[in-house]
C-alpha cells in the first residue's frame, strides 16, 4: 500500500509474539534502543492460539520494570493488528515514534 | 493608468519567427505588449507552459507556427494543434483563460499578418482586462499545470496520433473516439485529484466541502477521493468523531 | 514445469494419478492441497486471473470475526507454491472426454499479456497506466488501471492487461523493467490428462436489480451485502472507513434486508441461501465495531443461525452490539427527497404497514451459480437441479451425474466457508478413491544434491545479494551503497546487486556464487520473507546448502515502500537491516529434519454413517482400518431413521453401507469395543481397545485417528413427555409412522414444538436438523391423512438450502406454522384425559388453547458420551460437549493435535448427506499423512537443555498445544513431531533451558545488538 512511516522503526521477525522474552526486551534497552513495541495478531486470532496474550502480559510486566528503574514505562508497548491492517501498522509506527521522540533518548545511552 | 496587457508569444523558428522579422524589415507596426520566445517548432510548446505563463503574470499567450502542411518538421504544428486543443478544452471547462490563448499560423512571408495577429490579440486581451488572479483560479491553474506535467497525460498525448492513425501495440487501430475519451477522462481525473490535493494543503475537509469547492456533485467527487485514498495520497482525520469524516493529506 | 511427459496416459487400464480441480476459491484450494499432499498431481483451473474466490473479498468471517485474508493467505501461498499443484488461471474448461480414471480435459487459457515467468508483481505497470477501469474486486466502488492485479495478496502475483479497456498505448511495456509485457499473447488450448475431476466453481451473488422494489442501482445508498463487505474491508474503497455512497457521510441507521433473491418463488429462487443471516449479523457487528454510534437493524423472516456457534453469535449481536432484529419482510424502499436517506416500508409482526427512515440499506443478496458455470456444466454433461446448482443425491453428496466428476462448495448447494472447506476435503477423498492405485505416479519428488556440512565452529562465509526490485527499492534506497556497506561487514565474503533477485537467472547466479566463493550463509536483501523465503531457501538447497542457512532482509515492504520520500534515511535503514541480517546469519545453523516412518493404518472410532463412510474411503484407497463401535452393531443414529426429507430410503442405504463395511477385507470391525488408552503422535499412535463381553484387550498401532462418535436425540424434559403416551419425540413419531402408518390416519390434530432443549441456556446451540425433520414428518402425516390439522410451533424455521422447498410445500399443503418467543414457550397440560396445549398467537394477539391428539417434540441433538474419550485423546470439546475442531473456519475436520480428525454429528448436529461429506473429508485429511511413508519432523522447534531444566512446569502450562511433558529424568521434554514452533515456552522458561531453533535467544539478541552498535 506504500504507506509511509518513520524509518526509525526496525522490525525483528518472530514466529509468534509469544516468543518475545522479557529479557530480550530488557536486553534491547540495555544495548541502547529508545523504545520497543511488540506487534501481534488481534486478540483471539493468534496463529498459535494465545501467544499474543502472553506477550501482552510480559510487555505489561516490562512496563512496570522500566517505570521502576526510571526509564519510563511508555518506552515499551504492545499492539495488535491483523494482516490486512497496513494502515494500522503505519499508524502505530508513527505514534510510537512520536511518543519516544517526546520521551527523548534513552538514559541508558548517556 | 490604463491596462497594458502582458502577452507571451511562442514563435516557431521557421515560419512565425521569420514572419516577425519580416514585419520588422517591412516596418509593420504593432503594439509592444508581447514578449517573444523563439522555439524551433510550435510542436515544442509544452501545454504545461501555458498555465505556467498565466501563473507567472501573463495576461495572454500566443503560439504561432507554420501553416498546416508547411511545417519544417513535417507535422510538429499538427501535433501542437492537438495538444493545444486539449489544453483549450481543459481551460474552458475550468473557466480559466481559454479566451486568452491563441494558436495560429504565420508563414515566413506573412509579416503583415503577423502584425495584424499581434494587434488583434493585444486588443482582445486589453478588452478582457487583467488576468483575474483569485485563489481559486490559481489553484485551478496549478492543478492543470501539475496534471499536464504528469507522465500519464504526456505519454497519452504523444501516443494518441500513432494509436489513431497507425496501430497500437496489438497491431490494431484504436478508435479515435476511445482515445479522446480516455485522454479527457484521465486528464479530468488527474485535474480533480490535483485540485483536491491543493485544497487539502491548507486544511482538512469533508467530502461535501471538497465537492462544493470543485463545483461537482458529491457523486462525481467521491470517486476521486476513493482513488486518492487508494493511492495513499490522502487519508482520514481520525482526531474527531463525526458523521462527516474529514480528509487529510497523508 | 514441462507437461509433455504427463499429457498422455500410456496405460489406459491404469488410472491417471492427477486430478483437475475447477475453481480456485477456498474450496478449490483446499481440495487441491489435500490431493497434492496425498501423492497426486493437481491442475487447479480458475476462470479468474487469480485464485482466492469470493473469500478474498471478505473482510471478516463469522462467527469468529477472523480477518478473512489473514486466515486465507497461508492457503493461497501454500497452493501457489506447491510443487504438485499447477495453477492455471484466467482459463476455463472447454470439454472433458474419455472414461473416468483417464479423462482428457481441454483448457482454454485466455491471454494475460503479462508473462507469468517474468512478472515480479512490483506494480510499476499499473502505476503508470493511463487508462482507468472499474475495479470489480471492490465491486465497482473504486477504479483500477487497465493493467492490474485483482488484489494485493493475489496468487499468482502476476499482473494482467484488461484487453477490453486497454487502448494499447505501450506505456506499461516501457515501465516494466522485468520485460514481462507481451502484447503478442494469444488464447491457447491445452490438453491435460487427469483421473478425476472436482468442480468447485463457487457462486455469484443474486443480481439485486431483479428486485426493483428495493431500488438497487437507483438509490445510491442501497448496497448489496458484498459491496458493504468491501466498504468494511481494510483494502476496500475507503480503507475500512464506513462511508455511504451518496455523500461520503457515516451512516448511523443501517437496515439489512434479508432474503433478497432467496426464499423467493417469484424470482424462481425457492431456496434459502444459507449464509445471509449470519453474514448480515456479522456485517452489523463489524459496522458497530468500526463506528460505535451505528444502529443496525436486520429485517428477516427467520434468523437461520443453524451452524456451530452461530446462535451464540446471534445472541451476542442482540445483547452486546444492540443489533435490532425485526421479523418482517420489507415491501418497498424509496428515497427521501434531497437527503439520500431511505424510507423502508414493511409489515410489522402484527400485520400493520410501517415505515422507518434509514441512512443506508444493505440487501442481503443470495447465492446463485453464474451463467458461465451453468454453461460449463452443460459442456461437461453434468446435470443441474432446477435452480442451476449441481445435482447430487442425498447419499452421494459429492458425486455429480457424470462418473468421475465430483463437486464441492456453493455450486453443490449454498453453504458457508467451513462447510465448503469440509466438502472440498470430502471431494478430494472421493476423487482420490477412484485413482488411488495411481498415487505417487505423477507427483513430483524433488531430488537434491547432498548437503554440504556446515559445523558450528566453521567460520561463516556470507554472501549478500541486494535487490533493486526494478525501481521499487533502487528508486529510493541507494542499492550500490548498501552492497558496498554489506561487503565491509564481518564474515561477508561476497556482496552483489541484482535488478530482480527473484528472477530465474539470478537463482543461477546465487548458486554459482555459493560454489565459487564457498559460501555457507546466504542473505537476500529484498522483499518480504513471507512471500519469497521459500523460493530462496529452495535455491540454496539446490546449491547444496541447508535451507536454514538462508536469511532475508526486508528492505522493500518495510523500508523503500514506506520511506519513499526520505531516501537518505531509507538507505541508512536498509544498511542497518542488512547488518541485522548478517549478525543473525552468522548464528544460523543447519537444522535437520528427520524422517519418521508412518504406520499406514487408520483408526475410526464410531460405527455410524460417518465412521463407516470414513473407514470405507480409507479402505478403498488401500489403507487398513480399524473401525471401533461400542454398540453391538454398526449403524448408529441411522438405525432409527426411515426416510430422508427428499424421500431417500435410509434403511436400504444403511444395509448397503454396513454390508460394504463388513465385506471390505481392509476394514477390521470391532463391535462392543471401547478405547481405554491412547498414546503417540501423528503417524504413530498406539491405542488400547477393550472388547465386551470378555473385555479382551488389544493394542492397535495406527497413523491417524478419526472420531465419529455421533450424537443422539435428547430425552426431553417437561411437556408431559414420559407421562403421557401422546407426547412423543420426532424420532419416536418416525418409528411409529413406519411401523403403524395406518393408525396415524385416526389423528385429527397434531402439534409439533420446535427447539425443545435447544437454544436455551443449558444448550445454546441450534440442533440444525429438527426443523427439516418436523417438516418431513408433518408432510408424511399430511400424506396419510390430508384432513389432519398440523401446527408447528417454532422460533425460527431453519430449513436452509434446498430444504426450503419442503417448507414451502408444507405451507402449501395447509400445515400451519406459529411462531413463539423463547420467553413464552407453549404450555402443555392435562385436564382429565384431555391433552391441552396453549400458546401465544402473534397475529391474533391472543392466547390459543388446543386439544391435540398428539404432541411431537423436536428434541435437541446432543453428543453421545465422549468425555472420557476426549480426555484420553486430549482433544477439546465445546461447552455442550461436541468436539471442537482446530479452526472453526478453515480446519473444520482437523483437531489442533495433528493426525486426529472429526466427522459427523460428533462435531455438531448434521444431516446424513453432511455427515457423509464430512466423513470423506476426514478420510482425505487423514490420507495426507497415511499416503506418506515417512514424515519430516524437526526444523523450527523448541529444544530443551535438560541440564538446566528445573522441571518447574512453566512450559507445560504455557504451551498452547500441551506438548511439553516432564519425563522420567525429571526434565521437560518437547516432542519435535508435535511442536509447532511458536516459541512461547522459550520466552517464559525461567531457567532459559528452552530455546527455539532458528529464532534462538542468541540470534534475537544479536539482531538487537546489531541494531544499535556502530
Amino acid at each position: 500500500m506504500r504507506l509511509s512511516y518513520p524509518s526509525n522503526v526496525k522490525v525483528v521477525k518472530l514466529p509468534c509474539t509469544g516468543r518475545v522474552d522479557v529479557l530480550l526486551i530488557l536486553r534491547a534497552f540495555e544495548s541502547g534502543v529508545d523504545g520497543v513495541y511488540v506487534a501481534g495478531c488481534m486478540e483471539g486470532e493468534c496463529h498459535f492460539l494465545r501467544g499474543n496474550l502472553r506477550a501482552r502480559r510480559r510487555v505489561e510486566y516490562v512496563k512496570g520494570l522500566l517505570e521502576e528503574v526510571g526509564l519510563g514505562g511508555g518506552r515499551v508497548e504492545m499492539f495488535n493488528m491483523s494482516a490486512s491492517q497496513g494502515q494500522r501498522f503505519a499508524q502505530f509506527a508513527r505514534e510510537m515514534t512520536e511518543r519516544i521522540r517526546l520521551l527523548g533518548p534513552s538514559p541508558v545511552r548517556k | 493608468m490604463s491596462f497594458e496587457p502582458k502577452i507571451l508569444s511562442f514563435l516557431c523558428n521557421w515560419c512565425a519567427y521569420a514572419g516577425a522579422d519580416l514585419a520588422g524589415i517591412s516596418r509593420f507596426q504593432y503594439p509592444p505588449n508581447t514578449r517573444v520566445i523563439r522555439v524551433m517548432c510550435s510542436g515544442r510548446v509544452d501545454p504545461a507552459f501555458v498555465p505556467r505563463a498565466f501563473l507567472a503574470g501573463f495576461d495572454g499567450v500566443m503560439i504561432l507556427g507554420c501553416h498546416p502542411g508547411d511545417c519544417h518538421y513535417i507535422s510538429g504544428n499538427i501535433q501542437a494543434e492537438r495538444k493545444i486543443a486539449l489544453l483549450r478544452k481543459v481551460l474552458s471547462d475550468e473557466g480559466v483563460g481559454s479566451e486568452r490563448l491563441l494558436l495560429d499560423w504565420v508563414s515566413a512571408g506573412e509579416g503583415q499578418r503577423f502584425a495584424e495577429l499581434i494587434r488583434g490579440f493585444t486588443e482582445q486581451i486589453r478588452s478582457l482586462g487583467p488576468f483575474p488572479k483569485t485563489e481559486e483560479i490559481e489553484g485551478k491553474l496549478r492543478a492543470i499545470r501539475t496534471s499536464l506535467e504528469g507522465e500519464k497525460i504526456r505519454w497519452m498525448v504523444g501516443k494518441a496520433p500513432e494509436l489513431m492513425e497507425k496501430e497500437n501495440v496489438y497491431g490494431e487501430r484504436t478508435d479515435p473516439e476511445r482515445v479522446r475519451e480516455v485522454l479527457e477522462t484521465t486528464l479530468r481525473e488527474e485535474l480533480c485529484k490535483n485540485r483536491i490535493m491543493g485544497f487539502l494543503e491548507a486544511a482538512t475537509m469533508t467530502a461535501k466541502e471538497i465537492s462544493d469547492k470543485l463545483n461537482l456533485s458529491l457523486k462525481e467527487t467521491l470517486p476521486h477521493l476513493v482513488s486518492l485514498v487508494g493511492e495513499g495520497r490522502i487519508g482520514f482525520d481520525t482526531s474527531e468523531e463525526s458523521h462527516y469524516p474529514r480528509y487529510v493529506r497523508s | 514445469m514441462e507437461l509433455s511427459d504427463r499429457t498422455t496416459n500410456k496405460d489406459p487400464a491404469k488410472p491417471v494419478g492427477a486430478v483437475m480441480v475447477v475453481g480456485g476459491g477456498i474450496g478449490g484450494m483446499q481440495a487441491s492441497l489435500d490431493l497434492a499432499e496425498s501423492g497426486f498431481f493437481v491442475y487447479l483451473v480458475d476462470n479468474s486471473p487469480t485464485i482466492g474466490g469470493v473469500m478474498s473479498q471478505l473482510d471478516k468471517t463469522f462467527p469468529t470475526n477472523d480477518c478473512a485474508m489473514c486466515i486465507m493467505s497461508p492457503k493461497l501461498v501454500g497452493t501457489g507454491g506447491h510443487r504438485n499443484i499447477r495453477v492455471i488461471t484466467h482459463a476455463e474448461v472447454k470439454e472433458i472426454t474419455g472414461p473416468p480414471g483417464s479423462f482428457e480435459a481441454a483448457i482454454i487459457r485466455r491471454p494475460r499479456y503479462i508473462r507469468a515467468d517474468k512478472c515480479t508483481g512490483c506494480g510499476e505497470c499499473a502505476k503508470h497506466c493511463p487508462v482507468t477501469a472499474i475495479d470489480s474486486y471492490n465491486e465497482g466502488m473504486s477504479k483500477r488501471a487497465a493493467v492490474y492485479l485483482r488484489y494485493p495478496q493475489a496468487i499468482p502475483k502476476v499482473f494482467l492487461i484488461d484487453r477490453d479497456t486497454c487502448i494499447g498505448c505501450g506505456l506499461c511495456e516501457r515501465a516494466c523493467l522485468a520485460g514481462a509485457v507481451d502484447y503478442g499473447d494469444k488464447e491457447s488450448v491445452e490438453k491435460i490428462s487427469v483421473g478425476s475431476v472436482i468442480l468447485a466453481p463457487g457462486f455469484e451473488v443474486f443480481a439485486a436489480e431483479r428486485r426493483p422494489e428495493f431500488g438497487y442501482g437507483v438509490f445510491p445508498n442501497v448496497l448489496t451485502s458484498i459491496e458493504f463487505e468491501r466498504i468494511l474491508s481494510a483494502t476496500g474503497p475507503h480503507r475500512s472507513h464506513l462511508l455511504r455512497p451518496s455523500d461520503g457521510a457515516i451512516p448511523e441507521r443501517i437496515a439489512f434486508i434479508q432474503c433478497v433473491g432467496s426464499r423467493d418463488v417469484k424470482c424462481g429462487n425457492d431456496y434459502c441461501s444459507s449464509i445471509c443471516c449470519m453474514y448480515a449479523v456479522k456485517e452489523a457487528i463489524i459496522a458497530k465495531e468500526h463506528v460505535p454510534f451505528v444502529k443496525p437493524t436486520i429485517f428477516n423472516m427467520d434468523i437461520r443461525a443453524y451452524g456451530k456457534g452461530f446462535d451464540a453469535y446471534y445472541e451476542r449481536a442482540k445483547a452486546d452490539y444492540d443489533v435490532r432484529f425485526i421479523k418482517s419482510m420489507v415491501s418497498k424502499v424509496r428515497e427521501k427527497q434531497g437527503t439520500g436517506n431511505l424510507l423502508v416500508t414493511f409489515l410489522n409482526e402484527e400485520g400493520k404497514a410501517s415505515e422507518e427512515e434509514f441512512d443506508l440499506v444493505v440487501l442481503s443478496v443470495g447465492m446463485t451459480p453464474s451463467q458461465s458455470v451453468r454453461d460449463m456444466a452443460a459442456r461437461l454433461g453434468v446435470n443441474l437441479n432446477r435452480f442451476g446448482f449441481c445435482e447430487t443425491e442425498t447419499f452421494t453428496p459429492l458425486a455429480t451425474s457424470r462418473e468421475g466428476i465430483y463437486v464441492c462448495g456453493a455450486f453443490q448447494s449454498p453453504k458457508d466457508i467451513p462447510e465448503t472447506v469440509a466438502q472440498a476435503s470430502g471431494a478430494a477423498g472421493a476423487a482420490a478413491e477412484i485413482i488411488a492405485s495411481a498415487r505417487g505416479t505423477l507427483a513430483i519428488k524433488k531430488e537434491y544434491p547432498p548437503e554440504s556440512e556446515v559445523k558450528p565452529e566453521d567460520e561463516a562465509r556470507i554472501g549478500v545479494f541486494v535487490c533493486h526490485c526494478g525501481i521499487n527499492i533502487g528508486g529510493v534506497v541507494n542499492v550500490p551503497a548498501v552492497r558496498e556497506y554489506a561487503s565491509t561487514l564481518p564474515n561477508v565474503i561476497h556482496a552483489d546487486e541484482n535488478l530482480y533477485t527473484c528472477s530465474q537467472d539470478t537463482q543461477e547466479k546465487i548458486k554459482n556464487a555459493v560454489k565459487e566463493h564457498g559460501l555457507n550463509r546466504v542473505i537476500v536483501a529484498s522483499c518480504s520473507p513471507r512471500t519469497h523465503e521459500p523460493m530462496f531457501r529452495e535455491t540454496i538447497r539446490e546449491a547444496g546448502l541447508n535451507k536454514f542457512l538462508f536469511e532475508m532482509a526486508n528492505i522493500r515492504d518495510q523500508c523503500s515502500w514506506v520511506h519513499m520520500r526520505r531516501k537518505a534515511e531509507a538507505t541508512e535503514k536498509a544498511k542497518l537491516l542488512v547488518r541485522m541480517a548478517v549478525a543473525n546469519a552468522r548464528l544460523n545453523s543447519p537444522l535437520t529434519e528427520t524422517e519418521v516412518p508412518v504406520i499406514q493404518r487408520g483408526l475410526v472410532i464410531g460405527g455410524g454413517v460417518a465412521g463407516m463412510t470414513a473407514a470405507l474411503c480409507l479402505a478403498e484407497q488401500g489403507f487398513e482400518v480399524f473401525l471401533v463401535e461400542k454398540e453391538d452393531r454398526l449403524g448408529g443414529n441411522l438405525l432409527h431413521l426411515h426416510h430422508t426429507i427428499e424421500g431417500g430410503d435410509v434403511k436400504a442405504f444403511l444395509r448397503g453401507l454396513i454390508a460394504r463395511a463388513l465385506d471390505n477385507s481392509k476394514i477390521h470391525v470391532l463391535l462392543n469395543s471401547q478405547i481405554v488408552d491412547f498414546n503417540g503422535v501423528r503417524g504413530n499412535f498406539t491405542t488400547g481397545v477393550r472388547t465386551a463381553p470378555d473385555m479382551v484387550y488389544q493394542k492397535i498401532q495406527h497413523g491417524i485417528t478419526i472420531l465419529a462418535t455421533g450424537a443422539q436425540e435428547e430425552k426431553p424434559d417437561g411437556y408431559l413427555y414420559g407421562e403421557d403416551p401422546r407426547v412423543l419425540t420426532q424420532l419416536e413419531l418416525e418409528d411409529r409412522l413406519d411401523q403403524a402408518g395406518d393408525d396415524a390416519i385416526q389423528l385429527q390434530d397434531v402439534v409439533m414444538i420446535q427447539c425443545v432443549g435447544s437454544r436455551n441456556e443449558k444448550h445454546p446451540s441450534c440442533s440444525r436438523t429438527c426443523c427439516a425433520t418436523a417438516v418431513k414428518n408433518a408432510l408424511k402425516l399430511k400424506k396419510l391423512n390430508p384432513a389432519m390439522n398440523i401446527r408447528i410451533l417454532y422460533r425460527d424455521i431453519r430449513t436452509y438450502g434446498f430444504l426450503e422447498t419442503y417448507y414451502t410445500q408444507a405451507r402449501r399443503e395447509g400445515i400451519v406454522f406459529v411462531r413463539y418467543d423463547a420467553e413464552e414457550s407453549p404450555e402443555v397440560k392435562k385436564e382429565g384425559e384431555t391433552l391441552l396445549i396453549s400458546f401465544e398467537d402473534k397475529i391474533l394477539k391472543e392466547r390459543m388453547t388446543l386439544k391435540p391428539d398428539l404432541i411431537v417434540l423436536s428434541s435437541a441433538s446432543i453428543p453421545r458420551e465422549n468425555k472420557e474419550l476426549a480426555n484420553l485423546l486430549k482433544v477439546p470439546r465445546t461447552a455442550e460437549g461436541f468436539f471442537l475442531e482446530a479452526h472453526m473456519k478453515l480446519r473444520p475436520v482437523d483437531f489442533a493435535s495433528d493426525g486426529i480428525y472429526v466427522a459427523g454429528s460428533a462435531h455438531a448436529p448434521k444431516l446424513i448427506s453432511e455427515s457423509i461429506s464430512q466423513a470423506y473429508a476426514a478420510a482425505a485429511r487423514a490420507c495426507t499423512i497415511l499416503s506418506k511413508d515417512n514424515l519430516m519432523v524437526g526444523g523450527i522447534v523448541a529444544v530443551v537443555d535438560g541440564e538446566r531444566c528445573a522441571a518447574c512446569l512453566t512450559c507445560v502450562r504455557v504451551c498452547p498445544y500441551d506438548v511439553p511433558v516432564v519425563n522420567v529424568r525429571g526434565e521437560a521434554e518437547i516432542d519435535i513431531i508435535q511442536c509447532k514452533g511458536c516459541g512461547t515456552c522459550a520466552a517464559e522458561c525461567p531457567a532459559r533451558a528452552i530455546d527455539l531453533m532458528h529464532f534462538t535467544t542468541g540470534q534475537l539478541e544479536a539482531k538487537v545488538g546489531a541494531l544499535v552498535e556502530g
